[in-house]
């Protein structure tokens, strides 16, 4: 009987204790991202989790390291079934975790006072916010200048050509024997586009390029043809390597810069991504003549000063996450302007965290400040083809515009036909 | 007390009826987890073929618009249609007979048979993500090998964009399958001619018949179990090929080396979309297809008598 | 001698055809990328070795090798065991059950994995088994069963009746029966059964991309996928990779492959 009262009385004291001892129980974040052959950013991403680990007392952070492929994979058979982790990297084209609900709303949640409005902007649907962006680029045009000097061609004040001087200058590569442009569509589905949609941008301006890509503006609008029309004039001259069908994006920096070189390469600027690591490892050589230059303007352009921008890597909150607020402190750990800092001087990429620009050192200050050059006066469009294009549109936005016009393998009209059957709503 | 039992005795004693008991034991595991893990993921998928799922996880009965989209528009799911079919067809035929080639090349004696036997059989171990990437690696256009062989030897203007040429591409990774096969189907055989009977080969050699009589009127026909089988076999599993493509192409350039598994998966994983419904729709007609063609494949070759190894 | 010589030329075509690109890669293995880049077909000037430790370390293969030992002589075990039970009975017992349950599991064989994943994500999922190696397992065994009593059945039907006859005489039991006649007779088939699966699933992919997030759950086939990044292609790594994913199967194979081919071998009973 003693035994059995001294039993109920200890229940009971246990259940009224008051839960102080909560707060000291492990808590395992899990964060699913993909990059882990980016040392610079794996570092980036693993150092914020130590950071929250520090300031947190049992807090673990587990990070999954993925290929791009396979996490997405894994995302579409987790998150359906109400799994998946606290936090995962999103791209702000894909819109469809947010219609499915997937990703909690960050308004409340994150500290956006560290985070630059443009890029909390791009995740904005239906007046929250879903994303928390981390990565920023613009697509950019680099070439070798030593190879422009030894062509006898000299780069214009505001370091664009028109289009007449552009053809020129593939013709004249491509005659002394240096292939004008590296590209390859090996193994993704944008880099083939990158003349053809900038010039697009340049000719249509910002609101008919939204309309092209959303299926508004026919790509029979005789703007679009004559773009098309150019552009073909460079594919037939040569200006893309003969394995550009095959040629990955690697190894398209690689023909660029190293072997056998190239004049130029139309990249995003997270080609430091590639470049700036050791020679080894597949960077560019050390004294290697990198410029920068603008894409070439149209004639009759409606916005000539037009460049892409866009946010890339970004991360969000699992709606059914059961640690939201210590997701939101991860990623708060990974936003602050140090860590901003730490980024462009690590990664050599610009990024939506508001970090002070004007005083990076290092090797590559040079490049930077020639980076930021190139962005006086550029009036932004944020967002690529691939984040304006869905379905049936955006497969043939990478099969015709991207991999097989620029290939050489369609004619014009084809290929206007085959967008405007895929995308045109009209 | 089995000793007076005799001829007469089997009737009585059917080696072929067992209780009920013990044929579940038998079939039971194996029944349960098929049940479990096959059987319930395809009901469930014929149910996504008549539903989309809306955002926020809502299923909406659509009866047969997927597959009316499907059959009416999708211009990629009939290249991809067309594409495994003729890859199908094509690469086993390939792969049976020139397993058989082998096979029979190893039988008369060659030197060195038993190693060769082993080398050969090499590919077949490999992974397609490992044959993937080194034939990836061969195809390339300015160092990988075949270009740099036909350079070599002379041939350099046939040099290829071996799969970055739409008209070209799908024979090229059918290659690429057919050389990771060839041993296996060459080992069945190989196993299935070391158990014709001698004597009838030797009878053979008795009545003079010349090397070719001797293949077409009896290992040929002796070999015919075996060769079904491997068709069967090796059509199934070309017809569901996948992660050979997935590595070398991605189902490019321009659609030409799509096949309906790429495309389901692309539907199901790489289009901003979690509705299910669309790609378990393809997945669903792709099955009634490839019924129907086996059904029609046994009926064809009258598979009366069973298969043998 | 003179008449051999175009089969001699065959002979060394064919292995060139079927042994060279495993060679060339053994090669890139012990070459750094910078160098591969700089001449694919050269020979190593220095054999760096300690690329095999660096991926086995640094890139944790040993986890995903331990893994794939683990989960594929599981699942083949398993396969073997209950697929071969499976065989016997459909082949040598008459009940009217015997055709439709026969039907059902031979049309496994042509389910494609696409069509099943989602759904079995789900079953995993409520049974706890998701991300895990025995859910990895169970998935593998489940797939996988249709074609291996698709061969055996076939083979087994073909045991004559005789045997079973005889055995049931002398008293035998059914598991007796199993066991003593079917099983031995069978072993070619089983061989064939064996190797197949081991290879097919030692290279299996997709399931195991999707069930397991884990990296320290990992299997080989997506540890490779580890240097395929979309950012660097590192050559170099990639081919020790690769050789350290064949190796086992390769070792495996040399040890058994005389055993394995005899088992396939042994006198088909007709």
């Amino acid at each position: 009987m003693k035994t059995f009262i001294a039993a109920i009385v200890m229940t009971m004291a246990a259940i009224a204790m008051p839960r102080t001892a909560a707060k000291a129980e492990d808590v395992t974040l899990t964060v699913w991202t993909h990059e882990a052959d980016e040392d610079a950013k794996v570092a980036f991403r693993e150092l914020a989790a130590r950071n929250l680990e520090k300031a947190l007392p049992g807090v673990t952070v587990k990070m999954t390291w993925y290929e791009k492929n396979p996490m997405l994979a894994a995302l579409k058979t987790a998150l359906p079934a109400g799994q998946g982790p606290d936090v995962f990297y999103v791209e702000p084209d894909w819109t469809e975790y947010v219609d499915a609900g997937y990703l909690e709303p960050l308004d409340n949640l994150v500290n956006w006072n560290n985070i630059q409005p443009w890029a909390r902007q791009v995740w904005v649907h239906n007046g929250k916010t879903y994303g928390v962006a981390q990565e920023a680029y613009t697509n950019e045009l680099y070439y070798n200048k030593d190879l422009l000097k030894k062509l006898g061609v000299e780069l214009p004040a505001n370091a664009q050509f028109t289009q007449e001087q552009f053809l020129d200058l593939v013709k004249k590569a491509k005659a002394a024997g240096v292939t004008p442009i590296a590209q390859g569509v090996g193994d993704r589905p944008f880099p083939g586009a990158y003349i053809l949609g900038e010039a697009l941008l340049r000719k249509l301006g910002k609101d008919d390029y939204r309309n092209l890509f959303t299926g508004k503006l026919s790509f029979d609008d005789p703007r679009v043809v004559d773009v098309f029309k150019w552009v073909k004039q460079l594919v037939d001259a040569g200006a893309y390597p003969k394995d550009f069908m095959t040629l990955k994006l690697g190894e398209s920096h690689y023909y660029f810069y190293t072997k056998p070189g190239a004049l130029m390469l139309p990249m995003g600027s997270w080609y430091t991504g590639r470049a700036f690591v050791p020679v080894d490892k597949g960077g560019q050589p050390q004294d290697f003549p990198l410029g920068i230059m603008q894409f070439p303007a149209m004639d009759g352009g409606a916005c000539n000063q037009c460049k892409t921008s866009n946010v890339g890597a970004s991360f969000g909150i699992n709606a059914a996450s059961k640690h939201k607020e210590l997701a939101a402190a991860f990623i708060d750990a990974m936003s602050t302007p140090e860590m901003g800092k730490r980024w462009i001087e690590t990664i050599y990429l610009q990024t939506g965290i508001k970090a002070d620009v004007k005083q990076f050192s290092g090797p590559h200050a040079a490049y930077f400040t020639e980076l930021m050059e190139r962005q006086n006066g550029t009036d932004y469009f944020i967002g690529g083809p691939l984040d304006l294009t869905r379905g049936q549109c955006k497969d043939s936005f990478g099969q015709v515009m991207n991999s097989a016009f620029p290939g050489g393998l369609l004619p014009v009209d084809q290929a206007i036909k085959m967008m405007n059957a895929a995308c045109y709503k009209g | 007390m089995l000793q007076g039992l005799g001829q007469r005795g089997r009737r009585e004693i059917d080696a072929r009826r067992a209780a009920p008991g013990t044929l579940t034991l038998f079939l039971a595991p194996a029944l349960l987890l098929y049940a479990g893990f096959t059987l319930y993921p395809v009901l469930r998928t014929f149910y996504n073929s008549v539903h989309t799922i809306k955002p926020h996880g809502v299923e909406e009965f659509v009866g047969l618009a997927n597959f009316s989209e499907l059959l009416h528009t999708d211009f990629v799911f009939w290249k991809a249609v067309g594409n495994t079919a003729l890859f199908t067809i094509v690469a086993t035929v390939a792969d049976v007979f020139g397993g058989l080639l082998l096979a029979l090349v190893l039988f008369s004696r060659a030197p060195l048979a038993p190693l060769l036997r082993i080398l050969w059989f090499t590919p077949v171990l490999m992974s397609y993500v490992v044959v993937g990437i080194i034939w990836v690696w061969i195809y390339d256009y300015d160092w990988g090998l075949a270009n740099q062989i036909l350079r070599a030897i002379g041939l350099g203007a046939f040099e290829q964009s071996w799969l970055g040429d739409p008209h070209i591409a799908l024979w090229s990774v059918m290659a690429t399958h057919v050389w990771k096969w060839l041993g296996f189907n060459m080992i069945i055989f190989l196993a299935a001619l070391y158990a014709l009977p001698g004597e009838v080969l030797g009878a053979a050699e008795l009545d003079n018949c010349g090397w070719l009589a001797k293949l077409n009127f009896i290992i040929i026909p002796m070999l015919r179990p075996t060769i079904v089988n491997l068709l069967v076999l090796s059509f199934i599993g070309k017809m569901m090929v996948f992660d050979l493509i997935w590595i070398m192409t991605g189902g490019g350039p321009l659609w030409s080396t799509e096949t309906v598994s790429t495309y389901v998966y692309k539907r199901a994983f790489d289009w901003n979309t979690f509705d299910l419904g669309y790609p378990s729709a393809i997945a669903v007609v792709w099955f009634i297809i490839i019924l129907i063609f086996i059904v029609l494949m046994t009926r064809l070759l009258r598979q009366r008598d069973r298969l043998e190894f | 001698m003179w008449r051999r010589t175009p089969l001699i030329l065959f002979l060394l075509l064919y292995t060139v055809v079927s042994g060279g690109p495993f060679v060339w890669v053994a090669i890139m293995s012990v070459r750094t990328t910078p160098e591969i880049f700089a001449n694919p077909y050269a020979l190593p000037t220095r054999f760096h070795w300690e690329k095999f430790a660096q991926a086995w370390s640094h890139s944790n293969y040993s986890t995903y090798f331990w893994n794939s030992i683990i989960v594929v002589t599981t699942a083949v075990a398993l396969i073997t065991v209950f697929g071969a039970m499976a065989a016997h009975c459909l082949a040598r017992y008459r009940f009217r059950a015997n055709r439709p349950i026969r039907f059902l599991i031979l049309s496994g064989m042509i389910l494609p994995p696409q069509l099943l994943i989602l759904s079995l994500f789900q079953i995993l999922l409520d049974y706890h088994l998701y991300n895990t190696l025995t859910g990895l397992i169970l998935v593998y065994v489940a797939s996988h069963l249709a074609m291996t009593v698709y061969i055996l059945e076939g083979f087994f039907a073909q045991i004559p009746q005789d045997l079973f006859d005889a055995a049931r005489m002398d008293g035998y039991g059914d598991f007796e029966i199993f066991w003593r006649i079917t099983l031995p007779v069978g072993a070619p088939a089983l061989f064939t059964t064996v190797t197949l699966n081991f290879i097919i699933l030692w290279n299996e992919f997709l399931y195991a991309v999707v069930l397991l997030t884990e990296d320290d759950k990992r299997t080989l086939p997506l540890g490779i996928m580890h240097f395929m990044g979309s950012h660097q292609l590192d050559v170099g790594m990639v081919a020790t990779g690769l050789m350290i994913a064949i190796a086992p199967v390769i070792v495996l194979y040399a040890l058994f492959s005389d055993t394995m081919i005899r088992g396939m071998t042994a006198g088909a009973v007709r």
